[in-house]
């Protein structure tokens, strides 16, 4: 039997068609991959599935029961994980836990079984706040709250968004773990890496399904869209011999806990600068300050030739910066952000007017100049999020996980926004937790626990720590983290 | 110059949002149409149960009294105090006078019948003033000479002649709505900008941290002046009451009292982090703030260390000014230790405020 049938399925949204006739089937206990870019059914598809929604046409069946009629049988035999992180920030591991045991039913006792391989690594935090745990600590409880009622199928919707690449092939390990109990797994994942742990993928492309097949004949049948031809990046001429961001023994400090440890670098005018690391090893903390959020505990520092301790309103104003979090004023249209952005920087009304045509052409988005920002898809979000942070023309721009959550084909035409900017010397400062992105850089350098272990161009780094590419760098150091994801 | 676009920006995120303008213009006249003519003071509509154990002309002639009366709902007579009390434990009836055996023989002897009042004091202010009004007319029946002498002691209410709630409760009004449009909406807009993120990309450009919190604010004073004089329109159209004082006043005392509330809310919004946290601080002030400014009750009569609290209290400050203003037409004059009082506070919990709002910590 198979663990989940999906006939004919057709859902829309008003005029949008989230879903168009998409049919599918999953064998018991088959690690099944749900891709595509932002915005082509997927959640649609798991919230269908997980009987939250109802479809308008077709049907289908988790575990044999349909997920219309039979809603109740259907809710006991999954688990599911949205993507955003679903527990109560306030309450403790343990007590988020126990929550949720008590949801379905059951207690921690009776389910510990299932989730001993997975809780038992974050056991030891069981009172501690789930708001205060690091990114691949809240995927594992949030994985032990999905899997406490011993469901036959997990629903995974983009699970490991934002998550550092070590705790991601953790969280991985752990679904491949499950599958010896022959528990059925559906996920959806931007990241190739994980779309090859799928046996099988389904390949969703603006609601229709494109192509069902294995992972490796699916991402080359549609390589233009997940495998684009790497960006060529000739720049290595044009970099000056002029610091822009100097920054020496800076420290930062939050009671005994140093989130940032004594970190020394500089980046070079029109130079694309990589700030890697795991999830709270102290890239934001680092970021905040460099761009005048917050002040350091010791240590000194220049950005664009003003102290970051005294003159960080100066820093302000030649600097841009695009936060993980913010993506534009959604209520407002695409040219009333440029222009708010612009207005603040002091720019004159005819000098925003001229530039906002050029820019809007330059994007090939004239005629969406007057959309509300909130009805863009995410990746348009992003680049408009940029272009407005580099239309003051700053010297510097500090991108904070600019590409969280869009397809790789939306991120490397990011970066080819972010090659042109550097082509025209702006330098950029990125944090990323994209391996394949850290390639594209100039030189990168990776936090450890607040420090920083290395430092050097793509290729310097993989000859001193003798691995094939960035991804093993980048694990082979974080392994060696001991603040276990505080 | 970077205020224009933020508050171009601030007036276009109202705009956009599909509660907020209707709420605006809706307020004001559901205030002024409809508070008004609920809060009143005055009692009326007292129901009434008669035990008459007399049966006579005279005892007759004060059931027809209390019959006349505006103030009474006559519900009746009852043949016992017993059946009486039952109404009154059921919620029928709210006072019970009982006549006792030959009252109007021995108010014709001269003596003095003892009359029963019971009343149902669980609404206190219905039950004494109900209590009150029922003994004067049995005073006027059975001693005429008493009711003689009270009639030559005169009673003269000042300024607002036929104790009209209407032009007492107006100006209080003025402040509740001064509260809501400049009090919890930039509070609640700030808070909103942290939650979605966006403060923080504001705090990043060099936008200076005055231009910011102006541009929170000027809206909001702008849309509540105009909502105060909606309702000074409302007041003279629908009640015919307009301020004996100068208008001008009237307006000076709102804009003091935005520029407390709004700083006051300010400061909430740079210690909080949720909506919620925001909102249920400042409604905890707001209410302490009213119940405690004499809007409602009066403050001499509160204990001593309650009434010391009224000189930080800018609403008590407020509601003693405009009434001046507004019902015994005062000019600047009578109400200038008011209004320095109310500046006052209002600076410094503007300093405060921006004090409070950091770029960077």
């Amino acid at each position: 039997m198979n663990a989940i049938e999906v006939h004919n399925i057709s859902k829309s949204y008003g005029k949008v068609k989230a879903l168009d006739d998409v049919s599918f089937t999953v064998g018991k206990g088959e690690v099944f991959g749900l891709i595509g870019p932002d915005g082509s059914g997927k959640t649609t598809m798991f919230r269908i599935l997980c009987s939250l929604l109802c479809p308008e046409a077709g049907s289908a069946t988790v575990d044999g029961f349909d997920v219309v009629r039979k809603m109740r049988e259907v809710r006991c035999r999954v688990g599911y994980m949205p993507g955003r992180f679903s527990l109560y920030q306030d309450l403790t591991v343990e007590e988020n836990l126990k929550f949720f045991a008590t949801l379905f039913g059951t207690t921690v006792e009776e389910g510990y079984d299932s989730i001993k391989a997975i809780y038992s690594q974050i056991e030891r935090f069981k009172d501690r706040k789930a708001g205060a745990l690091s990114g691949g600590m809240k995927q594992k409880l949030a994985l032990s709250c999905a899997l406490v009622h011993q469901p036959s199928v997990l629903f995974l919707d983009e699970p490991t968004t934002g998550v550092d690449p070590v705790s991601r092939k953790e969280l991985w390990a752990m679904l491949g773990s499950l599958k010896e109990r022959d528990i059925t797994i559906v996920a959806s994942t931007p990241y190739l890496d994980e779309v090859r742990c799928c046996e099988r993928v389904a390949f969703l492309d603006r609601g229709k399904v494109r192509g069902i097949d294995t992972p490796d004949r699916i991402l080359s049948e549609f390589a233009d869209i997940f495998n684009p031809p790497g960006i060529e990046h000739e720049s290595a001429g044009k970099v000056e011999n002029e610091n822009v961001i100097e920054v020496e023994h800076l420290v930062k400090a939050f009671g005994s806990f140093h989130a940032v440890d004594d970190i020394s670098f500089s980046v070079k005018k029109g130079e694309i600068f990589g700030f890697l690391g795991a999830n709270g090893a102290g890239k934001t903390t680092a970021m905040h300050m460099l761009t005048g959020l917050n002040q350091p505990t010791a240590g000194t520092g220049r950005v664009a030739g003003y102290d970051i301790r005294t003159q960080y309103e100066q820093i302000k104003k030649h600097i841009g910066y695009m936060s993980q979090k913010f993506s534009l004023y959604e209520d407002l249209t695409v040219a009333e952000n440029i222009r708010l952005f612009a207005g603040i920087y002091g720019m004159s009304d005819a000098e925003i007017a001229r530039k906002t045509n050029e820019l809007l052409e330059q994007l090939q988005f004239t005629e969406h100049k007057n959309t509300l920002v909130k009805s863009l898809p995410l990746g348009w979000k992003q680049k408009l999020a940029f272009s407005v942070s580099i239309f003051h023309e700053p010297g510097v721009v500090f991108l904070d996980e600019p590409t969280g959550g869009v397809d790789p084909a939306t991120r490397r035409q990011f970066w080819e926004l972010i090659y042109a900017a550097a082509a025209r010397g702006i330098t950029v400062f990125v944090t990323t937790h994209y391996m394949d992105e850290a390639e594209y850089c100039d030189r990168i350098s990776i936090m450890v626990d607040g420090k920083i272990k290395a430092m050097g161009t793509p290729d310097a780094l993989k000859k001193e720590f003798n691995q094939p590419d960035m991804d093993h760098v980048f694990t082979h150091l974080a392994r060696q983290a001991t603040r276990s994801g505080d | 110059m970077t205020l224009k676009y933020l508050i171009q920006k601030e007036f276009l995120q109202i705009k956009r949002n599909a509660f907020l303008p209707k709420l605006i213009v809706m307020f004001p006249i559901v205030i002024m149409c409809v508070i008004p003519w609920v809060m009143q003071m005055e009692v009326k509509n007292i129901v009434v149960d008669v035990v008459d154990n007399d049966r006579s002309t005279g005892s007759q002639q004060l059931v027809h009294s209390i019959e006349a009366s505006n103030y009474f709902i006559f519900n009746g007579q009852k043949t016992t105090y017993k059946e009486a009390l039952n109404e009154i434990e059921r919620g029928k009836a709210d006072v019970v006078l009982v006549i006792p055996q030959d009252f109007a023989k021995n108010v014709a002897k001269g003596l003095t019948p003892q009359v029963l009042i019971a009343a149902n004091a669980v609404n206190g202010t219905k039950g004494a003033i109900g209590s009150a009004y029922l003994s004067q007319i049995v005073m006027a029946n059975a001693l005429p000479s008493t009711a003689a002498i009270q009639s030559r002691v005169s009673t003269l209410m000042l300024y607002n002649k036929h104790q009209n709630y209407k032009l007492f409760m107006i100006p209080a009004l003025l402040a509740i709505v001064m509260m809501l449009m400049t009090g919890f909406l930039p509070t609640l807009n700030i808070v909103g900008e942290k939650e979605a993120g966006t403060i923080e990309q504001m705090n990043v450009t060099p936008v200076s941290k005055w231009a910011f919190i102006l541009s929170k604010l000027i809206p909001y004073w702008l849309i509540a002046l105009f909502v105060v004089t909606v309702c000074l329109l409302l007041a003279k159209l629908i009640y015919g009451i307009s301020p004996a004082g100068p208008v001008w006043l009237v307006f000076l005392l709102a804009m003091l009292l935005a520029l407390f509330f709004s700083s006051f809310g300010l400061i909430i919004s740079n210690y909080s982090d949720t909506m919620q946290q925001a909102i249920f601080v400042m409604w905890f002030f707001v209410v302490c703030l009213m119940l405690l400014s004499g809007l409602f009750t009066p403050t001499r009569s509160m204990p001593h260390w309650a009434y010391l609290t009224t000189y930080v209290n800018p609403m008590h400050y407020f509601i003693d000014a405009i009434r001046t203003v507004f019902i015994r037409g005062g000019g600047f004059h009578e109400i200038a230790h008011q209004v320095w009082a109310l500046l006052g506070i209002g600076l410094i919990m503007a300093a405060w405020a921006v004090q409070s709002y950091k770029k960077n910590s």
